[in-house]
């Protein structure tokens, strides 16, 4: 059965049987994100990764920090051995800095090409003020592509600025979905994931509506009633995708946005890790891991 | 005001839970319909869910925004009861017409589920009759304020008395800190801070008024959090607190981020979805993801909601 207080299906919720079904990858998870003691707050977080039932982790933080994300720090050996020790459930994907291209293709040539990574991501804002669409990322992009790796894209449209506008507080060299947007014109057969769903899920949605390599993450940020509905109607279900974001979200706001929506067991299996999982499987295989889609 | 710890919230609370006889029957001025409807879900623990707003989102058409079809979504997850607040409350200036309407929509349409919150806005004159009339004419259980959208905080001069007043008629204050998150609002609204530092102040004059604070965790951290949860009885709603296992990690006090070691008593957390402007799933599923005992996950979905109700503090 489950060992949660309340029964959840005398409130009309999966029981921990029908969550482990879904096949949930936390596709962005934070457990390492710290300032403080990345390892020790991984294994805390671990205690609520086991209880709500998911399948697979995927850090978004492996190697450096977000800030310093091409400066190696004394906790990436001990990551290593996490990812080499659980490769069944735990993966990562290593943060990138398109203000310095040479020196993120060599991180991705140590932790993905001759390491156990799976991905890139671009993280929320960065030294130079370099966004996911300046050509310089170009050759970032093509070795990803080469490698199969996975590429996250943090994206978020900041009302700020004066006047104010979307976009207009967003951070240096933090990127919107319309830079994912002219990035994906580029590269039409590079998936590309736009995360955050842009922070402002309706706009979002239509800036990536035509590029049919872009896939929609919607964690870290309030959830809304009916947006993934929405993001349905505008980029399909096979778009979607699911991350968790703890420990600063909850696995129960991220898993809401999901149940809140009209879809079928089968659509919900898509959001929760399938759509990642067919994006994902050569570079597991790459990696000598047989992953069912 | 003395201090308040777990013992003494506990044996407050207790009392008013024996005056209260579980399942569901509130002793306060409630309109009929509400306050003789049976327990619909007899010999099972129902939910009372402190925070709904009804009509309109002024920016989006909400999924349930229809009071039909959020009442049926609340049924779907057992909520017997809701306290229901409007979202014309942020930029209305006919406040009486605003609780009018969310008077009679709970009536009419609440199927004796929902308790209406009206609201007063003290940046609007004659907020006092307002309050009046929810008390007397509407019969309302308590007002919602929406501070950051109402352009007024606890340091406006009329506050002391807003709060002196909802203390006399026995009514509940709750006070909202957000509604969504300002970094997506639309450009063309800039909502003013609300700072709830002298908020704490003013409660200890008046030790036997009811406040809750709805999403709340942008308002209330660090050392404020840690004042709230010293100084005052004042009770919390779930609908954002965010973070892995954080409703747990909250009552523990070993929060993330921010202050360790101030726990918050369970009883003084109240179940609130945000619903319809947040899905419903995500308050019922944080607790889930904590760790929490048989006894303090009823209290919140219903318990603690219904002790505050009736409790006299």
């Amino acid at each position: 059965m489950n060992n949660f207080a309340i029964d959840p299906h005398l409130y009309g919720l999966p029981d921990i049987e029908e969550l482990k079904a879904f096949r949930i990858w936390d596709t962005h998870y934070h457990g390492f994100l710290t300032g403080t003691e990345p390892i020790k707050q991984h294994q805390e977080m671990l205690f609520y990764v086991k209880r709500m039932g998911l399948e697979r982790i995927i850090s978004v933080d492996i190697g450096g920090t977000l800030s310093d994300p091409l400066d190696p720090k004394p906790h990436d050996a001990a990551q290593l051995d996490i990812l080499n020790n659980d490769p069944d459930w735990i993966s990562g994907i290593i943060p990138i800095d398109p203000g310095f291209p040479d020196e993120s293709l060599a991180k991705m040539k140590k932790w993905i090409a001759k390491g156990p990574c799976v991905g890139i991501k671009y993280v929320g804002g960065n030294k130079l003020g370099v966004t996911c669409d300046a050509d310089q990322n170009d050759k970032i992009i093509r070795y990803a592509a080469e490698l199969g790796a996975v590429i996250y894209i943090h994206t978020w449209i900041k009302v700020g600025g004066e006047p104010r506008w979307p976009g207009g507080g967003n951070l240096d060299g933090e990127s919107t979905p319309m830079d994912v947007a002219t990035l994906a014109k580029r590269f039409p057969d590079v998936p590309l994931i736009c995360g955050h769903a842009g922070g402002d899920w309706e706009l979002a949605a239509r800036a990536i509506r035509p590029y049919e390599n872009v896939l929609f993450e919607f964690s870290g940020a309030d959830p809304h009633s009916g947006s993934v509905d929405y993001a349905v109607d505008i980029v399909g279900v096979d778009r979607i995708v699911w991350g968790g974001h703890g420990p600063s979200r909850s696995f129960s706001t991220e898993m809401a946005k999901v149940l809140d929506a009209s879809l079928s067991q089968k659509e919900r299996m898509k959001v929760f890790g399938e759509n990642y999982r067919k994006i994902a499987k050569p570079i597991f295989a790459s990696k000598g891991i047989n992953i069912t889609v | 005001m003395k201090k308040v710890n777990r013992r003494s919230f506990f044996s407050t609370t207790l009392k008013a839970t024996a005056a209260a006889s579980l399942p569901l029957s509130f002793s306060t001025n409630l309109p009929e319909d509400t306050r003789s409807k049976p327990n619909l879900f007899a010999g099972k623990p129902g939910v009372i869910d402190t925070n709904v707003n009804l009509f309109d989102w002024p920016f989006r058409k909400l999924k349930y925004g229809e009071t039909d079809a959020l009442l049926a979504k609340l049924s779907k997850h057992r909520v017997e009861k809701a306290w229901a607040g409007s979202f014309e409350a942020l930029f209305h200036k006919d406040i009486n017409g605003v609780n009018e309407r969310l008077a009679k929509e709970c009536k009419q349409k609440g199927k004796g589920m929902l308790l209406p919150f009206g609201t007063v806005n003290l940046a609007w004159p004659d907020w006092e009759e307002d309050l009046r009339r929810c008390d007397e004419v509407y019969k309302m259980p308590g007002v919602r304020i929406y501070p950051i959208y109402q352009t007024f905080d606890p340091s406006h001069p009329d506050f002391e008395k807003l709060v002196a007043q909802v203390e006399k008629r026995k009514m509940i204050l709750q006070i909202v800190g957000d509604m969504d998150d300002s970094r997506n609002h639309h450009p063309i609204v800039l909502t003013r801070g609300a700072d709830m530092n002298s908020l704490i102040d003013i409660i200890k004059k008046y030790p036997k008024v009811k406040i809750q604070m709805l999403y709340w965790t942008h308002k209330i951290t660090g050392n404020l959090l840690e004042r709230f949860i010293k100084e005052t009885n004042v009770v919390f709603d779930t609908s954002r607190i965010e973070g892995s296992g954080a409703v747990g990690r909250l009552i523990e006090g070993n929060p993330w981020n921010g202050k360790k070691g101030i726990p918050l008593a369970a009883e003084r957390v109240l179940f609130g979805s945000h619903a319809p402007y947040f899905p419903v799933e995500a308050s019922f599923l944080k607790l889930m993801e904590s760790p929490l005992t048989a006894e303090q996950a009823n209290g919140i979905l219903q318990g603690n909601a219904n002790n505050f109700m009736n409790s006299s503090l």
